[in-house]
């Protein structure tokens, strides 16, 4: 890695919190065993983060990004131009609009198909509207994975400003949780504990954000993404990460030192068994407390980000949140420590992000 | 700094599988755009498209755009001659827009007219990293794999970010490039937006008057060049450059300037140290919407000047294929260079007044072009400009 790469500034809003790292912070130290968990974001609440034109022409996933991203850029006090760039995760896109606009054409035939919805279908409609929204008109992406694509925007974008391409992105995720989304996944046989929400990460290079006395939240010390084995939608055998050795490598640290894991865990019984025995193989998972806050939120893409917001806290706040139905074991581990952001998806996309403290 | 060539090419498009299939095609300003067949069109301004001709190879099981990528990926990766061991490694980024959206609109017209309803299956490729899924399992693809969503420069951004893992040591080889079928949603959103012309579309003419949709694949190996050399591999081209962008303007509309793309141009010319006078050969987003094209030549006269270099637009033949544009376009540019001849623009009878190009009019043109550039712009105001150098 040719630069460091810290984090400068979160947002998010999810069904149980809208706000910056301070809100996420609070949020974390609050989590008791068993949090409280609305299923939805309250629409009238989103609409008031917005002025009346966004809130009339943006559907519900534009809407949460575009929420999550001005408050992650106005954390990091940093504006849009033309070097800020974007990576949005997203596993699902704005599937109810791509509903809509099909009702439309089968109520109505082709009157009925809305010219205004259609761009919705495309799933950088949530990268498109955010981008406008907050001027970043650097390069733009919109990353498509189930599970990860969270995790994946931001080890992409760490990449990119690692790299020396970038100087400043926001990366992060966004998910709508919609009842026919649903019954489709459930014909699929999905059996994730879904939730919505958007939140994204600041990066920054060490050096962009020393030059303008921003604030570091944490180090996103090495990023990796490879593919397991595995059938389309399938969960697979093998166990031997390669992404999990070469983020810990950038990082130049041992598994041993890693003292505490965010993982993917989502209530799928046979993924979660599987990422369990690749973290196992990694030499991670033992021993080691882990959380995914699945439980707290609900599994969306928002979430992947979020995940690595609060690895950053646990670096600065020498714990993790308190979840412990989803510990894997252990206490405690004292401010600075360094932890792993893992996820890993049906059909073998899987990433690895090593969090450290701010740099000094 | 590592340099990439490109060591594999493949392609299913309108005129049928390959990339031999493809570039006859081009070369012989063929028009692939017919009357649609896979869908109902009734009541439609346009019943046009530019559809892959039957029948396709790989199991009725897959979705439709899973079989036109796999056929391409599969002809990229065997034309590169990688022993499995490097297969195992390679990245894989794969632009993607309607995923299996045809066979997944299919089990919803069902749901909703309350006709039998296809098998349940019918829905899981509907997102579109099923291709990525489905291609690094048959494949055996094991390194990176991305699937990205630029609209309709999805395929040109996968190349991009394929080539940056390169670039940065990730891997030494990728297989990189975009698909898309035909589907309903699309048919209609681009009906619904008056885009498209009732007959075959003509990019550059005064009397354009919008686009022609397709579908398609194509996939081009990337590899670090000491890694081609030293396994004998044949070289088509280096990718000397890329450019990516962002208008921030508007949802479909690009900027009226044409400033994000010409970003996105002089993006790829600063990455590959090269010049505006040394490009011969731009292979244009071109879509023949009459703001598309008129403002993609006002991002030209900007970055080039007035006049030069040649510009021409494969969408007249094969429509505007989505996803897989970017990557079909990127293939077009790279033969232009090999070939030494620059693929035609057809359907260009009357040239208009505002894109002060030469844009090569009906008939393919000998040219030895030793740079060359492929424009891809999407909704979003996403922008990607790919660079190519003659080897």
């Amino acid at each position: 890695m040719k630069h460091r790469v810290v984090i400068t500034g979160v947002g998010t809003i999810n069904p149980a919190l809208h706000g910056d790292s301070t809100a996420i912070a609070s949020w974390l130290a609050g989590l008791g065993p068993r949090p409280e968990r609305p299923r939805r974001i309250d629409d009238r609440a989103l609409e008031t983060l917005l002025d009346g034109t966004e809130a009339r022409r943006l559907s519900r996933p534009c809407r949460m990004s575009v929420v999550s991203a001005r408050a992650a850029l106005a954390d990091a006090g940093l504006p849009g131009g033309d070097s800020l760039g974007l990576v949005v995760g997203t596993e699902m896109g704005d599937l109810r609009s791509t509903i809509e606009f099909a009702d439309g054409y089968l109520g109505s035939g082709p009157s009925g198909c809305s010219p205004l919805l259609f761009p919705n279908t495309v799933m950088n409609t949530m990268a498109a509207a955010t981008t406008i929204a907050v001027g970043a008109r650097a390069l733009s992406l919109t990353l498509n994975a189930p599970t990860v694509a969270g995790e994946l925007a931001v080890a992409y974008a760490a990449g990119a400003i690692a790299a020396g391409r970038m100087d400043a992105v926001l990366a992060g995720g966004v998910d709508e949780l919609d009842a026919l989304c649903a019954e489709m996944l459930s014909v699929l046989g999905d059996r994730g504990d879904r939730g919505e929400g958007a939140t994204y990460l600041v990066l920054e290079s060490w050096e962009h954000a020393r030059a303008r006395d921003a604030r570091p939240l944490g180090e996103i010390r090495g990023t990796a993404w490879r593919a397991l084995v595995a059938r389309p939608h399938g969960v697979g055998r093998g166990v031997t990460s390669r992404a999990v050795a070469s983020a810990l490598g950038q990082a130049r640290c041992a598994p041993s030192e890693i003292a505490w894991l965010y993982s993917s865990a989502n209530g799928d019984v046979a993924r979660d068994r599987w990422e369990q025995g690749v973290l196992r193989a990694a030499g991670i998972a033992r021993g080691r407390p882990g959380v995914s806050l699945t439980e707290t939120v609900g599994h969306h893409a928002g979430l992947g980000a979020l995940r690595v917001a609060a690895a950053a806290w646990s670096t600065r706040a020498g714990r993790l949140p308190g979840d412990p139905l989803e510990r894997v074991g252990g206490d405690a581990f004292g401010p600075g420590a360094p932890g792993l952001v893992h996820g890993l998806a049906r059909g073998g996309t899987h990433v690895a992000l090593v969090v450290g403290p701010p740099p000094a | 700094m590592r340099r990439i060539v490109v060591s594999g090419l493949g392609a299913v498009s309108p005129f049928g599988a390959g990339v031999k299939t493809y570039w006859d095609g081009l070369d012989a300003g063929a028009c692939a755009i017919r009357p649609v067949t896979l869908i109902d069109t009734a009541g439609f301004r346009c019943r046009l498209a530019a559809e892959v001709p039957g029948p396709l190879a790989g199991s009725a099981r897959r979705s439709r755009a899973d079989r036109l990528a796999l056929g391409a990926a599969r002809e990229a990766l065997d034309d590169a001659g990688l022993a499995a061991a490097e297969r195992r490694d390679a990245a894989l980024v794969v632009g993607a827009v309607g995923g299996g959206m045809l066979e997944a609109e299919g089990w919803y017209w069902a749901r909703r007219r309350g006709g039998p309803m296809p098998v349940a299956g019918t829905l899981r490729p509907i997102l579109p990293s099923a291709h990525a899924e489905m291609l690094g399992h048959r494949l055996h693809l094991e390194g990176p794999r991305a699937t990205i969503v630029t609209a309709c420069s999805s395929g040109a951004a996968a190349v991009a970010a394929a080539a940056e893992l390169i670039a940065d040591g990730v891997v030494s080889v990728a297989l990189a490039g975009g698909a898309d079928a035909l589907t309903r949603i699309c048919y209609m959103g681009f009906n619904a937006l008056k885009l498209l012309d009732p007959a075959p579309c003509r990019p550059f003419d005064r009397e354009r008057k919008g686009m022609s949709i397709g579908e398609g694949a194509g996939f081009l190996v990337l590899e670090e060049a000491s890694h081609a050399v030293a396994r004998g591999a044949r070289i088509y081209a280096e990718l000397a450059g890329a450019g990516s962008t962002t208008d921030a303007f508007h949802v479909t509309a690009p900027h009226p300037d044409g400033d994000g793309m010409a970003r996105a141009m002089r993006a790829a010319l600063a990455a590959a140290g090269v010049t505006p006078s040394e490009i011969g050969y731009v292979n244009a987003h071109g879509t023949a919407t009459p703001q598309n094209d008129r403002i993609e030549a006002r991002a030209l006269a900007a970055v080039f000047g007035e006049g030069r270099p040649l510009v021409s637009a494969t969408k007249s033949m094969i429509g505007h294929t989505m996803a897989a544009a970017g990557a079909l376009e990127a293939i077009a540019t790279v033969l232009a260079l090999v070939r030494e001849r620059v693929p035609p623009t057809a359907h260009l009878v009357t040239p208009d007044p505002d894109v002060p190009f030469d844009c090569v009019a009906g008939t393919a043109r000998d040219v030895v072009v030793d740079h060359a550039m492929s424009n891809s712009f999407g909704f979003g105001g996403q922008n990607v400009t790919l660079l190519f150098r003659r080897t």
